[in-house]
């Protein structure tokens, strides 16, 4: 090759170089269709109180859902409520047939007519729940309940059992309300409530928050949980409730009941269901198991309704 | 085309090479920019794109989980500028969209993803625009519950694509015009000076060496190393860089003539005086210049010494009698001096270029062409006498004919000289003669001595008997003839001692025109019956001279009886004049007749002893002879003659005489005594 026809090679070289072919697929875009209505379908339908995103939600409830389908041979469908409010909402307008939900929001449903029928046994707590009251580890002004009067306080939600009835239940017992704090704060958002605060603390943003028990150990992968300092726990209550809407079918409610109730830890099969769940068994329940959440809504000054 | 592109001015070319390396750079790069940014910007578009469904996939978890579309439908609506969004159920059935009017329902299949990849891209042809369909499922806790697909316009980006390749050549063009414009400026710089040089060098070729083509620098080598040797040729110079300088005596730089010696690179000088390329061609110029003004300046002084040698040489050879001629090898004539010139009719100039046969009789010029070439073939040189008879007489040259040899001895031409010798002949013919004179009065005296004695007696014994015999008796008579005829023979042994100057003389000082007018007192009265008249034209002055009066009277009387004899029967006249030359210090006698004159012959002869013109029994040829030897006898000399010199005042001639050629003889005789006196 002579050096005058160098260039020319060169520039056939790139050319060739930068050639691509890429697959097409030809699309007639004038064939429109409009999005058609899904139409109502007859599922059972399945809410998790939105203490967490509806992700959470749907991860730990997917696998119990399905073993009722598969036990029960029922359709069932969950539904995702935002907030704890239209939670309510849609048990109170039918729209959720079984509620799983903190005790404190379950006395709102008894009020609507919802019927308890199974509570779950959580690997930390039993049957029953606590609340806890946390700071920052590094934080040296609280060392005790006293410490947080004046001080910038947290909770999840005003209708949360573990995330601020709880707590303030303990506070009241210590002789402090609401009235003692700088400042009281819930967390904002649809779902992740619980990690929230725990974050709000973390950060910083506030001095104290008040959290369900069990809460820290879902935070431990997004935070350092050396820098969280539990404060204080309340007192255990009956933990979460499995309970039916008002004029829900009661054969069907056994039939659900009776496969809830026969999840065991034990077996292989269920094992992972329950896990899943955040459960290690299921029990029967019953709305009397629940005196002790409406006294204490009665200590606190609260109607009892919910907010 | 290589021919038109070289007559293409300089800047012209230059800007045409900027033009041209622009026009390729633009060439080759555009396309390949062009197609590095659209493929830049569809991997950027593509990740941006996966990005973006990857996003929207994860925040239409909670809505679609929910079932709340109208946060579907503003997830997909906040999106900016895609085609389209839209999120799909788990049985695939859209559930919210970004068209204003429906869903394309062929799209929904057109990209299709797997719960295992997070994006899965397709391109796509509407028809009217190519689109990117990207397409991310949305997954919960391992399950899919739906899938979204966003759709981003790949010919938007070819657009943008199309906008930057744009910008890339308005910038090109703009690199173009600014390079032409600074390639200009730079040209016209560089041309310029480039003119400026042609102007020197054409200064050059005109032969205006005296102008420079670079100005003298502001600091000269011995300011900047405070050089103090004078003697250096560099100090001082103010035209030329020290490194054009030969011979410089830096002690600490070995400086070496010559544009931009390695021996200079680190030197101060040479840093703070050198110059780009055109000013060390400049530089160059210069030195040249001054080389070369050098030269001539010495090719001048070579010159104009060779045209004063030439000049010498040529008058040295034009004032030589001598007949100089050089021919090459082919016996053609290259130069001659003027005397050969003349010889042959012609000038210098024109013997040039011609040969033997152009200037000489055919025989002479055979015989000179000859001759000439056996000198050239042999290279041995001719030296030889040569009698030439010609219109002007019979001449005699000394011929010498020499080869000429170049520095490698070769032989290149023939150097030929032709000296008159005429009357060096004339005067060896003279020597010769005379030589033969004496040998002969030697001989003359030897034998008139001898017989001089037995003369005597037989005189005296002559005398003695006729006293004796009878006065009329036969004997007496006898007698008296032997006495005669022996009287005869003395006479004749007297004059034979006479020429050979054996006789007695007897020097003093006397009147030359006494002696003169004795001798014609003498003679003019029996010349006069002879019908010969004696005219006298004697010198006022009375010369005196140191002489033998009677031995003079007897020339003098030797030369008028010569003349009478030379008259024919009608008579004639005899001038004699005498002149005093006290310059040549000589006093001199002229003897001339309006006789019959004497043949050319004859006058080389004429004072050989015992030749004569005369009838036998008139004279004894002796005359001239013995007056030759007389004159020699007083240091003088004498000569003759024959016609007489045309503006020779003659007199009338005596009636019914006849004029002749005539004769003249000349007597010089010194009036200095010599050693003599």
């Amino acid at each position: 090759m002579t050096l005058a026809r160098l260039p020319i090679f060169i520039l056939l070289f790139f050319m060739a170089a930068c050639t691509e072919n890429e697959p097409v697929v030809k699309v007639d875009m004038s064939k429109v269709e409009s999005v058609a209505p899904l139409g109502s379908t007859s599922a059972i339908t399945y809410a998790y109180l939105p203490q967490y995103s509806h992700s959470v939600s749907f991860e730990r409830h997917r696998r119990l859902l399905e073993y009722l389908r598969h036990k029960t041979g029922l359709s069932l469908r969950q539904v995702f409520p935002n907030t704890f409010a239209e939670h309510v909402k849609m048990v109170e307008r039918g729209e959720i047939d079984i509620s799983f939900t903190n005790p404190f929001v379950y006395i709102s449903l008894a009020r609507l007519g919802s019927e308890a029928f199974a509570r779950v046994v959580e690997p930390d707590g039993g049957a029953n729940f606590q609340g806890q009251i946390i700071v920052r580890a590094d934080n040296p002004a609280i060392n005790s309940l006293a410490d947080c009067r004046g001080k910038r306080i947290i909770a999840v939600d005003p209708n949360s059992a573990g995330g601020f009835l709880y707590p303030f239940g303990l506070f009241f017992d210590h002789g402090i309300t609401q009235k003692d704090f700088q400042e009281v704060a819930f967390a904002t958002g649809a779902g992740g409530r619980q990690e929230a605060v725990v974050l709000a603390v973390y950060t910083g943003a506030y001095d104290v928050g008040t959290i369900r028990k069990g809460t820290l150990d879902i935070v431990r992968d997004k935070i350092d949980l050396d820098q969280i300092r539990v404060l204080a726990e309340s007192r255990p209550y009956p933990g979460w409730v499995y309970s039916v809407r008002k004029g829900f079918d009661p054969a069907i409610k056994d039939k659900i009941a009776r496969a809830l109730l026969d999840l065991s830890a034990s077996r292989h099969d269920d094992a992972p269901v329950l896990a899943a769940a955040g459960m290690i068994d299921i029990i029967s329940a019953h709305d009397e198991d629940y005196e002790p959440i409406r006294t204490l809504i009665r200590r606190l000054g609260l109607n009892g309704d919910f907010q | 085309m290589k021919s038109l592109f070289s007559r293409l001015k300089f800047e012209t070319k230059l800007n045409l090479g900027i033009i041209a390396i622009v026009l390729g750079m633009a060439s080759v790069l555009l396309p390949v920019v062009a197609k590095m940014t659209s493929s830049a910007l569809v991997t950027e578009n593509k990740l941006r794109g996966a990005a973006l469904v990857e996003s929207l996939a994860a925040r239409a978890v909670n809505p679609l989980l929910a079932q709340d579309y109208l946060v579907l439908r503003n997830l997909v609506g906040e999106i900016g500028d895609v085609v389209y969004a839209f999120v799909q159920n788990a049985d695939n059935r859209v559930v919210t969209h970004s068209f204003a009017k429906g869903y394309p329902v062929e799209l929904v299949d057109a990209n299709r993803v797997g719960s295992n990849e997070r994006v899965n891209v397709q391109l796509i042809d509407t028809g009217q625009i190519f689109v990117y369909d990207f397409a991310a499922p949305i997954m919960v806790a391992g399950e899919r519950i739906g899938t979204v697909r966003i759709g981003l316009s790949k010919s938007r980006l070819n657009a943008t694509t199309k906008q930057f390749v744009s910008a890339l050549a308005t910038m090109f063009g703009g690199v173009l015009l600014a390079a032409m414009a600074l390639g200009s400026i730079f040209a016209r710089t560089v041309t310029r000076r480039l003119a400026k040089l042609r102007a020197h060098a054409e200064d050059l070729v005109t032969g205006s060496l005296d102008n420079l083509a670079v100005l003298p620098g502001e600091h000269f080598c011995w300011e900047i190393m405070n050089c103090k040797e004078t003697s250096c040729p560099a100090h001082h110079d103010r035209v030329r860089r020290c490194w054009l300088v030969p011979d410089t005596k830096c002690a600490c730089h070995a400086c070496i003539i010559g544009p931009k010696p390695s021996s200079c690179r680190d030197c101060p000088v040479f840093l703070q005086n050198v110059g780009d390329e055109i000013q060390d061609l400049a530089e160059s110029l210069d030195f040249m210049a001054f080389t070369l003004r050098d030269h001539i300046r010495g090719l001048r002084d070579a010159e104009q010494t060779l045209t004063n040698q030439q000049r010498l040489l040529s008058t040295v050879l034009d004032m030589n009698p001598d007949l100089i001629s050089l021919v090459d090898t082919r016996m053609i004539y290259q130069t001659s001096n003027r005397a050969f010139a003349q010889s042959v009719g012609k000038t210098v100039a024109e013997i040039r270029g011609l040969n033997d046969f152009h200037l000489f009789s055919e025989e002479e010029a055979e015989r000179r062409n000859l001759e000439g070439r056996e000198v050239l073939i042999t290279g041995e040189r001719v030296d030889r006498q040569e009698r030439v008879d010609g219109p002007d007489g019979r001449k005699w040259f000394h011929v010498v004919q020499i080869p000429v040899h170049d520095e490698s001895g070769r032989i290149v031409s023939l150097l030929r000289m032709d000296r008159d010798v005429t009357d060096i002949k004339e005067y060896e013919q003279q020597l010769i003669q005379a030589q033969k004179m004496e040998s002969i009065g030697k001989l003359a005296g030897g034998v008139a001595h001898e017989i001089n004695t037995p003369l005597g007696i037989i005189l005296g014994y002559s005398q003695l008997l006729k006293e004796d015999a009878p006065p009329d008796s036969q004997l007496s008579q006898d007698l008296a003839v032997i006495e005669k005829q022996t009287k005869v023979c003395r006479k004749i042994v007297a004059d034979l001692l006479g020429f050979s100057r054996q006789g007695q003389t007897d020097k003093r000082e006397m009147c030359f025109n006494n002696s003169v007018m004795e001798s014609v007192s003498l003679v003019r009265h029996s010349f006069e019956l002879d019908r010969v008249q004696i005219v006298t034209r004697l010198d006022d002055s009375f010369p005196i001279i140191y002489g033998d009066p009677e031995k003079l009277k007897q020339v003098w009387i030797n030369l008028l009886n010569n003349a009478k004899d030379a008259m024919p029967e009608s008579g004639g006249v005899i001038v004699v004049v005498t002149k005093l030359k006290t310059p040549l210090g000589i006093v001199t006698l002229d003897v001339a007749d309006s006789g019959t004159g004497i043949d050319e012959v004859s006058l080389k002869k004429i004072f050989d002893p015992f030749y004569t013109t005369k009838s036998v029994g008139k004279g004894t040829g002796l005359g001239l002879s013995v007056s030759f030897g007389i004159v020699k006898d007083h240091m003088g000399e004498i000569r003759v003659d024959s016609p007489l010199p045309s503006d020779f005042d003659l007199p009338p001639l005596p009636e019914g005489a006849v004029k002749g050629p005539g004769t003249i003889f000349t007597v010089d005789i010194p009036l200095d005594h010599g050693s003599e006196y």
